[in-house]
Formats: structure tokens, sequence, C-alpha cells
């Protein structure tokens, strides 16, 4: 089946099902370099894409548009704006289309990185969410279209760990954290954490350090 | 969930630390009725009367935890808009595009902030959805910093309590009805000629974080710190607050050098929880110093402008004057924290 606007309510739903439960965790690997705020952020950001209701249109690009509009009103935030930037990437690169065939999503991802790039000016490398949508970018260029769905989520999580592990003993470049290297290093860059957990396979045990540790079949 | 968290060393008088903005701006709104509240995350503040046709609009923004900037700056002969985000957050695309919005009489508008990537973002988005709209916006940064970045990397430094002199200059001129390339060109200039810098004594807590933004002991400062806590240039012992006043006038005065014979005006601005007296102890030797160079001060500024909640603190600004930026300083404005 080829990703619809359905695919991304029910992308939208999951995130919002678990980003509850990843609130504190978040604002805890946040509070290590900024304010605190990444999961709060987050919860209030998912809050309003999961209110906006798109089942009014088929258009993917609609929709992607529609959600990027959510984020737009819900956050100041660097990491929310950049998100907005690359949904409006996709939303622009989609738009008409009521149909995408899943081979397509790892381009369509590069496309969102290079407009996020421009917009927030960090390169890859610098240790924020662009290199973890690269390396999940990276993951699903193997798929097929004739690959399960399960073999899609697989790829998007492992992808997402991937960078989250490899960026951890490095320093982050770019923004407010770059200006203190030593809270930066060895600890997980929030954004990227994010997108793990939101990506992450299994459903997540009590403790959520434990979910850390676990390895991505 | 305790939201009275005692066990901080810093106590605040709030309800809940997420109601802490929206609850500061019905407040303001209700003690200034030259202001209103606007756009729809209501989370932009506008003059009470719209902005006149064929008047150049000016539209600035940034996150709490500031006040009198940004929002407290939106009067005649200074902003017509200002886009609020969270503490030390930047407003959201859409309080940009309609602070943008709002302020647009038919001349475009000037969006005028500090220096911050976040901002920046922002504000740069909801240019381009406005252009595409027919708003014509030119934007310029605060930059007055002298501590965030070298001179050979002056366009990187961050906007701080300057900033106000560059609202002044563009205010005044747009009041006038000018252009909005005549009021661009003359904020970027007001940006050029000003320079701050700043020493912090203590830091200040984000309402929902349970700790303070930095950590520093009792009996030391930090020379050149940015309002959020930036990293700055050295932290060691307390000094007299002569023995600081005199390295901050030679670090700004090495920086952009000021003739014997200049006029300039000064801004020693707190930081929050400093009292005006020391404030004043600042000024004192920062009138001496200027006067032994043959500088003259016109229209000093002394009093809590730009704050960061309750750190405790200072920043100086000088802002050289030539004819053209002297009549703008001293043209009529008005708003809530600043009457001329």
């Amino acid at each position: 089946m080829p990703i619809t606007v359905q695919t991304l309510s029910d992308a939208v739903a999951r995130s919002h099902a678990r980003i509850e439960r990843l609130e504190d965790q978040l604002n805890a690997a946040d509070a290590l370099l900024g304010d605190g705020d990444t999961g709060s952020m987050l919860a209030r950001v998912i809050e309003k894409m999961a209110a906006t209701d798109l089942s009014a249109t088929s258009d993917i690009g609609a929709a992607f548009n529609a959600l990027a509009r959510a984020i737009m009103s819900a956050t100041g935030s660097s990491l929310g704006t950049l998100l907005a930037t690359g949904l409006l990437a996709l939303a622009k690169a989609t738009k008409g289309r009521s149909e995408l065939p899943w081979i397509e999503l790892s381009g369509l991802i590069g496309q969102a990185i290079e407009a996020m790039r421009i917009r927030g000016g960090a390169s890859l490398g610098d240790k924020t969410i662009l290199d973890a949508l690269q390396s999940v970018a990276q993951s699903l260029a193997g798929i097929t279209n004739a690959s399960a769905a399960a073999d899609v989520a697989n790829a998007a999580a492992s992808g997402a760990r991937a960078a989250l592990e490899h960026f951890k003993p490095l320093p982050c470049k770019i923004g407010r954290a770059r200006l203190f290297p030593e809270k930066s290093t060895g600890a997980h860059d929030p954004g990227m954490l994010a997108l793990a957990l939101l990506l992450e396979r299994s459903d997540l045990p009590e403790s959520s350090a434990a979910c850390l540790l676990k390895t991505v079949p | 969930m305790n939201h009275l968290r005692f066990h901080s060393p810093m106590k605040k008088l709030i309800n809940q630390p997420t109601h802490y903005v929206d609850e500061m701006l019905a407040g303001l709104l209700l003690a200034n009725p030259s202001l209103k509240l606007d756009g729809g995350s209501q989370r932009v503040i506008r003059r009470a009367n719209a902005v006149r046709s064929g008047k150049v609009g000016i539209a600035s923004g940034g996150g709490s935890g500031h006040l009198p900037l940004f929002t407290g700056y939106v009067g005649d002969g200074l902003l017509d808009t200002c886009s609020i985000g969270n503490v030390f957050e930047g407003p959201n695309v859409e309080s940009c595009e309609d602070a943008i919005r709002l302020a647009h009489g038919g001349a475009g508008v000037l969006c005028l902030y500090g220096n911050y990537g976040g901002d920046r973002m922002n504000f740069d988005m909801a240019c381009e959805f406005l252009e595409a709209e027919g708003i014509a916006t030119r934007t310029v940064l605060g930059t007055d910093d002298i501590a965030s970045a070298a001179p050979d990397e002056a366009h990187k430094r961050r906007g701080v309590a300057g900033i106000l002199y560059a609202y002044k200059a563009a205010g005044a001129l747009a009041e006038s009805g000018a252009s909005l390339e005549e009021v661009a060109r003359v904020a970027q200039k007001a940006v050029d000629a000003t320079r701050t810098i700043g020493v912090a004594l203590s830091p200040c807590r984000v309402p929902t974080a349970n700790t303070p933004n930095f950590a520093i002991a009792p009996d030391e400062i930090e020379m050149g710190m940015g309002i959020h806590g930036e990293p700055g240039i050295w932290r060691a012992k307390l000094k007299t607050a002569d023995a600081i006043a005199d390295e901050m006038l030679e670090r700004l005065l090495a920086d952009r050098p000021i003739a014997s014979g200049s006029r300039v005006s000064v801004l020693v601005n707190g930081l929050g929880a400093t009292p005006l007296e020391e404030l004043f102890i600042l000024y004192r030797r920062t009138h001496q110093i200027l006067s032994e160079r043959g500088i003259t001060i016109v229209q000093p500024l002394v009093g809590n402008y730009v704050t960061s909640m309750e750190m405790a603190g200072a920043s100086i600004s000088l802002h050289l004057l030539d004819a053209e930026l002297e009549q703008l300083l001293l043209a009529p404005a008005s708003c809530p924290f600043w009457k001329v």
C-alpha cells in the first residue's frame, strides 16, 4: 500500500500516543544544554498536529502543509521551526498527489533535510536533527515497494538509532549548544533522541532508560 | 505536581510556570490601554490604534523574560507591533507573520530584532510567506554585544540592550513618513553606531526549569555574559563598581574608538535584580570617563530597559551620534517604559 494522507494521520496519532511518556526524558536530555523544555515543546507541537483535521483532503501536499502550519502556531523553538520547514518542503514536493510509493520516501526526506539546512544554517555533522534524518533517509534507501510495512518501520527506527549513538560522543557544533562543547560531548542531542524514541519499534518499557539500551532487531 | 518550587534558590511570584507569559501579557495590557493583544496565537502586541496608512511599519519580536524588551517598546515613535515567545524562546512563525501583517500600512514593514538563530528563522519564514502576499519587508538585526564575537565577525554578534537605539531611530524616521528603504538604512546605521557589553553577578531561572540558567560562585562575576547566560569573556572575583565600569568602557572604546568632541547617548541598563542605586554608581563613573575623553553625553538612560528576569548585573551601551541620529533620538516617542 502506498503512502496516503491516512498514513500521515496514523503516524501523527502514534507519535501523539507516545510523546506524553517521553516528555520528562526529553526535558531531562535538554536540561543538560538548554532550558530543559524540548519534551514539553514537542508534546505541545504533536498535540496541535494531532488536533489538525486532515480528513477533508486526499492531497498529501495539503496535509503536510496543514501539519507544518500547526507546528508554526504551537512553538517558536528552533527545533519546531526546523520540523515545520521540513514539512513545508515535503508539502511542496508532494502537492496534488494522493498516493506516494514508499520508494520515494528516502528522496523526499533528503529534500526536507536540504530545506532545513538552508533555513537553520546547520551542516551535516553538526549533531542536530538533520543528522538523524539523514541516517533515516539512508536506511530507507534500501526499501522497495514490495517491502513490508514492518521492514520500513524497522529501517527508519534503526537509522534514527544509529545516528543517535554515532553522535553521542561528539560535540554539537551549532546553536547555543556549540557554546558548551563539554556539555554536549557524551550526551544525546535532544532532537535526535526524540526522533529515535518516536520511531522506536517496540512498545516502551516502564523505564525509558532501558529503552535506550535496547537494540533494534 | 507542585508548581511552587520552593526548593529553587530563586523564588518567583507566579501561579503556574506554563501560565507565566499569558498572565504577564494580561497584566501588561490591563495596565497599558495604549497596547492591544492580537494575532492567531494571541502573542502579538500592537498599538491600540491601527497603523497609519502610508507609514512604514516596524515589527519586532523575541522571547519573553526581558521586559521592558521587546513588547514594552510598542508605542508612538517606536514599534508598531511585537511578536512574543515563551521565556527565552523565539516567537512562533504565526505570530511573526501576524506582527508583520498588523504593522503593514501599505508602505512595507521593517523587521527589527536581535540576532538569534531561532528568531531569525521564524521571521525569515514569515517574511517569505508575506512577500508572496505582496507585503514588502526588510530586516535589520541588533548585533551590539561586543563580547559575543570578534570585530571581524561583528555580523555574528548577538543583539542586547543597544537595540533600543535602533528602535528609536527607525521609529522616529518612520513617523516622519520616510520610505521602507530609508527606515531600514537608518535602523542599520543606529545598530552600527551602538556597542554594548554586559556583566553578570548572578543567574536567573526560566519559570519552567528547576535550576538556574547557569552556576556562578557567590563572590564571582562574569564579564561579557549574554542576556540568556551565554558565556562571556572572563569569570573572576567581584571588583569595585569603578573597576568594572573602567573595564567595560575600555572594551567598548577599543571596539569602536570615539573621538574627543563626539556626542554619544549612554544606556546603563540593569539586568533585573540590580538596584537602581548601583546603576547610578556605574553611570557616575561612566560619565567621568567619557568627560575626561572630551565626549559629550546626550540623553543618558539609566534603568532597567532590557532585563533577564532576576539576573543581577548590568550592561553599558554607547550610541555614537551624528546629526541625523541625534535628531531621531530626541524626536517625540511614547511607550509604557520610555517617553521622549
